[in-house]
């Protein structure tokens, strides 16, 4: 799993890529906190590249919203892939996480 | 001080203070919900992980814990890939008496007293109540935290409303204008976790074939 991130002020964009799973998702909780910790309270996960999430992918994501929220902010996604957004919407993440078309949706829903 | 795990916890909340037992709406899925929650237990401690198909083992490493140990290598002998429901039907029955093991952990820990009791001034059984009741209240008091804050809820949280909720404990623990008003809520938090959905699936056919039995010798 491939993770870089851009930080703009209180925002942080992560660019993620490869599988959420067990063996990865704590590399994805870690790079959270640092951001969360360091500020960026809103935070924004671009899927695009992702091409699988088991439940422990789904649970780090479910820390990280939790984490930006008690923090202030927020969290949202998007560009999922078609497998990835069957598991969001077979576990109705959706209603927790708000998925949306791009970046700049993100950014405006999370401003909001 | 060292958490419950989801199965010990699952138990104090399905326990009758006053009886000392396992409720009786809570009897027949009551080794399925222990099965669940070690799984989820096992999800939690990073030894096991699902999605929509499978169930798998991920870290091998033993915990030092009998329970979630013996299920851990069980899981891990198993040369075929099963989804999250099978393994749930199969260590509910082939775990022996998973109700008593969990029952004699609590007595162990502290949590639970081990009585004899008589009843009609003959027979004996043994009962369970608590020792003090507070794991029970904590329990509660984070499952009505998940229910009535619009939070996002934390993972261990989430399960066991998952349990509670397929066990029938959340609809005995509110008013039933409560528990009506809550169900949104309940079924969100309770469909976020794939080993929680599965618990629902296979206590709804335990509960479907004690129905069915039931219709069989009282139509």
């Amino acid at each position: 799993m491939e993770i870089t991130s851009k930080i703009d002020g209180a925002v942080v964009v992560f660019q993620l890529a490869g599988r959420i799973d067990a063996a990865t998702s704590p590399s994805v909780e870690g790079a959270v906190n640092t951001a969360v910790g360091g500020g960026s309270k809103r935070v924004i996960f671009d899927m695009s590249a992702v091409s699988y999430v088991s439940s422990a992918g789904l649970r780090v994501i479910l820390l990280a919203a939790k984490k930006a929220n008690a923090a202030g902010g927020g969290m949202a996604v998007f560009g999922l892939q078609a497998g990835v957004q069957e598991v969001f919407s077979v576990s109705g993440f959706g209603r927790i996480v708000p998925i949306t078309a791009n970046e700049a949706e993100a950014r405006t829903k999370l401003a909001g | 001080m060292k958490h419950l795990t989801l199965a010990d916890e699952i138990v104090v909340l399905m326990l009758d203070d006053t009886s000392g037992e396992i409720k009786p709406g809570c009897l027949a899925v009551a080794g399925v919900a222990i099965a669940a929650g070690v799984l989820m237990e096992l999800a939690l401690v990073g030894r096991i992980d699902t999605d929509l198909e499978s169930l798998f083992v991920v870290d091998r490493t033993l915990l030092g814990d009998a329970l979630l140990d013996d299920i851990l290598l069980e899981v891990a002998a198993e040369p075929r890939t099963q989804p999250s429901a099978w393994w749930i039907d199969q260590l509910s029955t082939r775990h022996g008496d998973l109700v008593e093991r969990v029952l004699g952990r609590l007595v162990s820990s502290g949590i639970l007293k081990e009585e004899e009791r008589k009843f009609l001034w003959v027979f004996s059984r043994r009962a369970y109540p608590p020792v003090s009741g507070r794991e029970e209240r904590e329990a509660k008091a984070r499952l009505m935290s998940v229910l009535f804050n619009d939070e996002v809820p934390d993972p261990r949280d989430t399960l066991l409303l998952g349990l509670a909720k397929s066990t029938g404990v959340l609809a005995a623990i509110l008013a039933s204008d409560e528990y009506e008003k809550a169900g949104p809520r309940i079924a969100e938090v309770a469909a976020l976790e794939e080993i929680g959905r599965a618990v629902g699936v296979v206590t709804g056919q335990v509960r479907d074939a004690v129905a069915s039995i039931m219709m069989a010798h009282y139509p």
